[in-house]
């Protein structure tokens, strides 16, 4: 027999680690999700079966697909996760406290041997956790233990349908199949029983059985389809004790792709783009030469198809999200574990866990996230006694949330603990020579200074603080992403970070400036208001321009000044207004060319990096336009005033 | 003697993607054969009902109906008896190899496997039938 199989395995094995890491992650996902659950099942003696059996078949997924690529530390753990679930499935252990520990500290450690062969290194011993588990699966026999099957529909009136459906190639051409009419039965009611049996002339078909308030009307588009429904004989319902609950599966309509795939058609859709403006710009050379009618068609058609664009633009940003909801699980998680370390009591609350966000932000801010998680719980909440002793409740609270402002997504990591100490701080920055004069720290100077590389010593950088990954590189990691990081604290109620973050990178929309003939472009979404200014109305406070805006005064930043070139003395000039509250800043520039849309390219070469500048695009007439970078420059607004 | 101009298809019954994935590879080296794949026993006997099968590749432990139970289906329903079935799941439960065979399968192999014996079974079994 001809085969081509390769006798080196690894190497075979190899060519799908993109696909193993992607299922790894998955199955952590709901794993971590059912481990929430289960917690509040501890000693309690009932556990929900359909728990059990999604969290078993989850290690044992884990354990044959890691087994298949070599990882056998974690091949052998699932494995011994597994058994774990087993006893629990059997009744012959009960879910204790010591138990549930054993799966989350196997669980994390699965994840980190996953994680160190994806980053090449070395993989963690597992024979600690291997004996944890081993000891909690000969835990003494309990007298009594149930497996609770999902609750039995309350509603007693609720009917019991017999539906039956027969699979054929023309129905599964169309979408309609096992898969897809299961679902649809369970949004009608609860699915009790699911099996194949085959009809007189030799044809298979499902049986269905499904218990429900909804009348025949809602079922009308499914008889459409070819299926039939009546009333499921009494006797055929199974009793409660055998009905398998059967367990939600994932619709088959979703892929998995790649996210280097996806990028590859962000950069094409970027490239036409740009190759629009330059048409747009085309056109509006040829306005003058052209009969007034096959312009303007013209034109419709341009216009037509930048909205197109713009939809495959949207279309496809849209694959690329994820929702953040599954980060908050997973710090949820981390928290769990770390208040059991610390004896803190601790409750997280969730919210806007729907919102979406670019799934390559989500990769690159998941260290950075983690990182202020772990600081609120270690340094941040106090523990039981002193949350007392302050009259605070025992318990306490770290919310995680998340909302979208036009293209942004704010992340709010709040507590309410201790709030961190100014004068311990600039204590700190003093003796490492860090000195900072001022002793009135506003928040943003409190944070530009927490955020000083160096600032926190090896000794304070312990395990619950994250690994080495300090304030420095939270504040670089976002601010490298395009977004912004803000922090509130007051002493004793509380510390409260702020990520705000594009919600996607590549395109963004852009005002396009124009200062001594160069051109700059300003992402919108960091402008807050464009204002036209007479020159005139300028006055000059200590060395700095000011304006006067809705009743207060502007500090003016000449873009002019920060890249050393010259301006245009006009009788009139523009202002972006941009920042907040007491941090406005209102950039100066000569003109407003328009507002466009922008694919931005990073610039990697540090000699070309430039504070204040964060990228570059190009327009359509080939020439290189740069990107502000406006939160550096509303610093550099800020250190020129002091 | 095996039908030279018959193209075979395989059936690859997994829960797993990427397990999926990995068995199609292993037997894209065989001539003469394509693959489709199910990611549920349900789904699998849909395929069945849909499309002529040569030969099922099939993971016992997957939702909502167990590998077991698929066998058991094929086994007692006519048109689907000869259909050789390869099991290949996840070691570990010694006590289904026995029952596995008892119930019909032809071939019980385990994970990790490897694709070169994974395509010899099947061809062989291919060209018996």
């Amino acid at each position: 027999m001809d085969n081509q199989n390769p006798d080196n395995r690894g190497e075979f094995f190899d060519q799908f680690l993109d696909d193993y890491y992607a299922e790894c992650d998955e199955h952590l996902v709901s794993i971590r999700r059912a481990l929430v659950t289960l917690e509040d099942e501890i000693d309690t003696g009932t556990v929900d079966r359909t728990l059990l059996d999604n969290l078993f078949r989850s290690f044992h997924t884990l354990k044959g697909i890691s087994g298949m690529v070599g990882l056998s530390s974690a091949e052998q753990l699932a494995h011994h996760l597994e058994s774990y679930l087993r006893e629990l499935r059997e009744g012959t252990v009960l879910l204790s406290d010591s138990g549930f520990q054993a799966l989350v500290s196997g669980v994390s450690l699965l994840e980190s041997i996953i994680n160190a062969r994806r980053n090449d290194q070395p993989i963690p011993s597992i024979d600690e956790t291997v004996e944890r588990l081993q000891s909690v699966s000969s835990e003494s026999v309990p007298s009594k233990i149930e497996t609770t099957s999902t609750p039995e529909t309350s509603d007693s009136n609720a009917t019991r349908w017999l539906v039956e459906f027969t699979p054929t190639a023309e129905l599964a051409e169309r979408g309609v199949n096992v898969n897809s009419v299961r679902a649809r039965l369970q949004e009608l009611g609860q699915l009790i029983q699911a099996k194949p049996v085959v009809k007189g002339a030799g044809e298979i078909a499902f049986e269905f059985i499904v218990a429900t308030n909804a009348d025949k009307s809602a079922v009308a588009d499914l008889e459409a389809d070819g299926l039939t429904f009546k009333i499921a004989p009494v006797e055929s319902a199974p009793r409660a004790k055998d009905s398998q609950p059967v367990a939600t599966i994932a619709p088959a309509s979703v892929v998995r792709v790649d996210l280097d795939r996806i990028d590859e058609l962000m950069r094409i859709i970027g490239e036409l783009v740009i190759s629009r403006t330059r048409l747009e710009d085309q056109l509006t050379e040829l306005k003058r030469t052209t009969p007034p009618a096959l312009w303007r068609s013209l034109q419709e058609t341009n216009l037509g198809m930048g909205r197109q664009l713009r939809d495959l633009r949207e279309s496809v940003m849209r694959v690329r999200m994820v929702q953040i909801g599954e980060i908050f699980e997973r710090m949820t998680f981390v928290v769990r574990d770390l208040a059991r370390e610390s004896g803190k009591k601790i409750i997280v609350q969730h919210s806007g866990g729907e919102t979406e966000i670019d799934k390559f932000l989500v990769e690159r801010m998941m260290d950075p996230l983690m990182h202020l998680v772990r600081n609120a719980v270690s340094h941040g909440l106090e523990t039981v006694a002193e949350r007392e002793a302050q009259g605070k409740r025992s318990e306490g609270l770290l919310s995680l949330s998340a909302t979208t402002a036009g293209e942004m997504i704010a992340i709010k990591i709040a507590d309410d603990g201790r709030g961190i100490d100014r004068k311990n701080v600039l204590n700190r920055a003093r003796a490492r020579g860090l000195s900072h004069g001022n002793t009135d720290l506003d928040d943003a100077a409190l944070l530009d200074l927490i955020a000083t590389p160096g600032l926190s010593t090896r000794d304070e950088a312990d395990r619950e603080s994250g690994r080495g990954v300090g304030m420095d590189v939270v504040k670089k990691a976002t601010e490298e992403l395009g977004g912004r990081i803000a922090l509130a604290t007051k002493l004793g109620e509380g510390t409260t970070f702020t990520i705000e973050l594009p919600l996607t990178l590549a395109i963004a929309e852009a005002l396009i400036v124009s200062v001594d003939g160069q051109r700059f472009a300003v992402p919108q979404s960091s402008v807050r208001e464009v204002l036209e200014v007479e020159s005139a109305s300028t006055k000059v406070l200590e060395n700095n321009e000011i304006i006067s805006y809705r009743g207060k005064v502007l500090p003016l930043l000449r873009l002019a000044r920060v890249f050393e070139m010259g301006y245009q003395r006009g009788e009139k000039f523009h202002v972006l207004v941009i920042g907040e509250d007491a941090n406005e800043v209102g950039l100066a520039v000569d003109r407003i060319i328009g507002q466009r849309e922008i694919v931005v390219r990073a610039i990697k070469d540090p000699l070309a990096q430039s504070k204040g500048i964060a990228g570059a695009t190009e327009l359509g007439d080939q020439r290189v336009v740069l990107i502000l970078d406006v939160s550096a420059l509303r610093q550099l607004a800020a250190t020129s005033s002091h | 003697m095996p039908d030279e101009s018959k193209t075979n298809n395989i059936l690859v019954v997994d829960d797993s993607p990427t397990m999926r994935r990995m068995v199609i590879t292993s037997l894209g080296s065989l001539r003469k054969v394509k693959s489709t794949q199910a990611g549920s026993g349900l789904e699998a006997i849909e395929r069945l009902a849909i499309e002529p099968v040569d030969l099922m590749v099939l993971d016992l432990n997957m939702p909502d109906m167990h590998g077991m139970e698929v066998i058991d289906f094929m086994r007692k329903h006519q048109a689907y008896r000869n259909i050789p079935i390869v099991v290949l799941t996840t070691k570990g439960e010694e006590s289904s190899r026995t029952q596995a065979l008892a119930a019909g399968a032809n071939r019980y192999l385990t994970k990790p496997f490897d694709p070169r014996q994974l395509a010899d079974v099947v061809s062989s079994l291919l060209n018996a039938s």
